[in-house]
């Protein structure tokens, strides 16, 4: 079997000094999956995130993705810190989209988006350049490649930052609330474009605040709270007749 | 009396207002004249003086104006500051790049030496260094558990202006080490975090995505620090070297013209900060924090996200 766009987490532990942001998570993602991690702020959902494609170090557990222990290798009944460099390759084929977009200021959109290719994988310019282009076509910003982040609004900055993410091939995207920055009239286009990439079978895991997206598109929902797991299962399921107490509670403020 | 028009809306009648084209004049105070007169009253005050005080000896001023002991300390004041910014920057950076690091020790000894360096005045550091041979009057250079080393006269390297060159880039360093880390904190954290999530490895995240945005911090204030080191290096005239103001101080020691050729020297420094601030002036506009943004220039059309700031800096880096 390709163990490619998979995430698989046993018992992950991550503590800012004495503050225990994750407890015991187990997740899993199979390939071509779409999951949502859902709850309220500070529960952890986004420190879960980023400890999958190594922005936050895991204090304890075992974390799987694309099949390979990611950033630690284990040896003589421990886990090693691998090196930068193929900390590195690892991160390269997980896409990263982010709340606040951190497109590249000095840079222009097309820029943004052949900056992995090129400075990454060593790719030919000149094909970079096309690709760029239609990706930046393909999240109806054809046209728009000139110009620089700040000269375009919010919807279409994380829609740039989309198309930078999938400039890497990646074999996973990961989302940490792409829509909570926006205007509410901009958050439709960028579900728009995610909506696209959940059609043509990517590997996704998002943490949201969009309740109907997450019921449209996603496969499974994890509920989160004070850094445990609470409720994990079909995402209709979980968010119609919720079995938790504490996801009843949540769903009913927010919903 | 008038019969005021109304307009009816819905929750009663307003005044309604007849659009007419006039002028609006916003009448000058008397504060306005009597600014203007005071500063007219004090050039003309100052011009007044200077031009009916003999003492003043402006036909001095102008015979040695281009002498050529003028003219080659001025091009000893420009070396000084060009050799002592250029090192300094350097140094500089290492210092940055040291005060940045996560281990405590390095950035403990590069804070050391930015607080040494900026709490002593850069006339003590001066006439500390050249006066180090009282110190170490022999230091050898060499290999540690070796015989191979070379012994240095401490004395006889450390000339005024070796002395100079080195109180002034160390002084200087240690300002410049704060310019550059003071620009790399203005980059923000998602910044690192967007490079790293794309795979790039720490020198490549560096050159291409955060260099280039701490310039429009770093840039301006470093062109700061050249007109400032311009100005400094007149201290150096204490240890002996022949910059500009030495230069002029020994031609007043032997003619006595003291305040003709004290003048001789504030024109020319004043003729080269000005020159310098042209392109600083320049730089800034095009870096400065508070002008970073702009309208675009599709400010007017209707198209989303048209009109908003954007960043000068235009460089494309791909």
């Amino acid at each position: 079997m390709n163990p490619d766009g998979t995430i698989v987490a046993r018992k992950l532990c991550k503590s800012f000094g004495r503050h225990q942001v994750l407890r015991d998570i187990d997740l899993t993602v199979a390939a071509g999956e779409i999951s949502c991690i859902i709850g309220p702020s500070g529960s952890g959902k986004s420190t879960l995130l980023r400890c999958i494609n190594g922005l936050e170090t895991v204090d304890r557990g075992v974390l799987k993705v694309n099949g390979e222990d990611f950033g630690y290798v284990e040896k003589d009944d421990a886990y090693h810190a691998v090196r930068p460099k193929r900390l590195a390759e690892q991160r390269a084929r997980i896409g990263m989209v982010f709340q606040q977009f951190n497109l590249f200021p000095n840079m222009t959109a097309e820029s943004n988006v052949m900056s992995g290719p090129v400075l990454v994988q060593k790719k030919d310019r000149v094909a970079c350049r096309e690709r760029a282009q239609e990706l930046l076509a393909s999240v109806g910003l054809s046209g728009c490649g000139h110009k620089y982040p700040a000269q375009l609004s919010g919807g279409q900055q994380q829609r740039v930052a989309i198309a930078r993410a999938l400039a890497m091939e990646p074999t996973i995207m990961l989302f940490d609330e792409p829509t909570s920055a926006l205007d509410p009239e901009r958050v439709g286009e960028v579900l728009a474009v995610m909506r696209d990439l959940a059609g043509n079978g990517m590997t996704m895991l998002l943490v949201t605040h969009e309740m109907a997206f997450a019921r449209e598109v996603a496969d499974e929902v994890l509920f989160m709270d004070e850094g445990i797991a609470v409720e994990r299962g079909d995402a209709r399921e979980v968010l119609a007749n919720p079995r938790e107490k504490r996801t009843q509670a949540f769903l009913e403020r927010v919903l | 009396m008038d019969v005021i028009e109304t307009t009816t809306t819905r929750s009663g009648p307003v005044p309604s207002i007849r659009a007419e084209e006039k002028k609006r004049i916003t009448p000058k105070r008397p504060r306005d004249y009597v600014a203007w007169a005071v500063a007219i009253a004090i050039v003309a005050g100052l011009v007044w003086t200077a031009v009916t005080n003999e003492k003043y000896r402006w036909p001095v001023v102008f015979s040695y104006f281009t002498t050529q002991t003028i003219l080659n300390g001025l091009l000893v004041t420009l070396l000084l500051t060009a050799a002592s910014m250029g090192l300094g920057t350097l140094m500089g950076l290492v210092l940055a790049v040291m005060r940045m690091s996560h281990q405590r020790p390095v950035s403990g000894l590069a804070q050391l030496y930015i607080t040494f360096f900026r709490g002593t005045p850069v006339l003590v550091q001066l006439v500390f260094w050249f006066n180090i041979a009282a110190l170490y009057p022999n230091l050898s250079i060499g290999i540690p558990f070796t015989d191979i080393s070379t012994p240095v006269n401490v004395n006889a390297i450390m000339t005024p202006m070796t002395a100079a060159i080195v109180g002034l880039t160390l002084n200087q360093a240690a300002y410049m080490s704060e310019i550059i880390r003071g620009g790399f904190a203005s980059v923000s954290r998602g910044q690192h975090e967007a490079a790293e999530s794309l795979g790039m490895s720490g020198f490549t995240k560096l050159r291409h995505v955060i260099i280039p945005q701490t310039m429009p911090a770093i840039i301006p204030a470093t062109g700061n620090q050249v007109i400032g080191m311009l100005k400094e290096t007149s201290l150096v005239s204490v240890l002996g070297v022949a910059d500009l103001l030495q230069s002029a101080q020994a031609i007043y020691a032997r003619t006595y013209q003291t305040i003709p050729l004290l003048i001789v020297a504030s024109l020319w420094y004043l003729i080269m900060t000005l020159v310098l601030s042209v392109p600083q002036s320049m730089i800034e506009r095009r870096f400065s924090r508070s002008t970073r943004t702009r309208l675009t220039p599709a400010a007017t059309s209707a198209e989303p996200g048209a009109g908003q700031l954007v960043p000068p800096t235009r460089e494309s880096l791909l």
